[in-house]
């Protein structure tokens, strides 16, 4: 009965094509499913940034910043600019946890009197602002 | 007769693949409502929350330190986490940790023995957890023992 079995060979093709049917439609979906997961993962994350500045001071030579992460996403601070000018010289990587906050400082030669734009970007892209008169 | 219908439908495999195709598409839906919508929405309802919040700084007097009265205004619960004394030639921001929830409506008497106020004149700011912030511009504060005195 075995060797019968063994050399009948009718129906192995539908067998091995429904089997890599199969298995292309379950790793198509793993990749959909994956990609979907990490596309809105991002959105989500972009969409969860929310950071205030809670203080500006004008140090000796620097513009201290006061962050907070307000948001429900860490936070990576990627770019500075000082009156719409980019800036290099900053406290670098200036990563914030959810609900952390610490100082930012840039170093910028600052004019008594005049007034400042500071205005920082994430590596998401949400933009903190804040406009602030030296003393 | 149910005989008949259960095994006409049993040899009939067409519709079966859109079944499956419209499974699996409900599961990416599912997917993406879960993180985008539903997320949206909670995000929506904390803006919201936050734009309810108000807090003010009634008053700043000298107690054997400082004492600062607060007053929640809005209709939410307000969590105070920061208090900056900020002197009016702003040479110096000095900042201290809060951890105080005041109900909506409710006046909070905050009295910190270790807050000296600065003889020039100073802003006192107060920030809450959700990112708003109240502000005090003071004179030179007045001691409430003279203050209250007949």
């Amino acid at each position: 009965m075995s060797r019968t079995f063994l050399n009948n060979n009718r129906g192995v093709t539908p067998v091995l094509s429904s089997l890599l049917l199969t298995v292309v439609a379950v790793a198509a979906m793993s990749i959909a499913t994956t990609a979907t997961y990490v596309i809105t993962n991002n959105l989500r994350d972009t969409m969860s940034e929310r950071v205030i500045i809670e203080d500006v001071w004008f140090n000796n030579q620097t513009i201290d910043v006061y962050i907070r992460n307000i948001g429900k996403t860490a936070i990576q601070v990627k770019a500075v600019y000082v009156n719409y000018t980019s800036q290099e010289n900053f406290t670098k990587p200036f990563n914030l946890e959810i609900g952390q906050h610490k100082w930012l400082i840039i170093e910028e030669d600052w004019t008594p009197g005049s007034l400042y734009h500071v205005n920082m970007v994430t590596t998401r892209g949400t933009h903190v602002e804040e406009y602030s008169t030296a003393p | 007769m149910l005989k008949n219908i259960a095994r006409r439908l049993k040899r009939n495999k067409r519709g079966v693949s859109n079944v499956m195709v419209v499974m699996l598409s409900l599961v990416l839906v599912v997917i993406v409502v879960d993180n985008i919508v539903l997320w949206d929405y909670q995000m929506n309802q904390l803006d919201w929350e936050r734009m309810q919040e108000k807090i003010e700084i009634t008053a700043v007097s000298v107690d054997t330190g400082s004492r600062f009265t607060i007053q929640n205004t809005g209709s939410q619960t307000a969590h105070l986490v920061s208090l900056w004394i900020l002197d009016n030639s702003l040479k110096n921001h000095q900042r201290y940790d809060l951890n105080i929830f005041i109900n909506a409506g409710d006046t909070f008497q905050l009295a910190r023995s270790d807050i000296i106020l600065p003889e020039t004149p100073y802003i006192v700011k107060i920030v809450t957890e959700k990112g708003n912030a109240a502000i005090y511009t003071g004179p030179k504060p007045v001691i409430s023992s003279l203050a209250f005195s007949p």
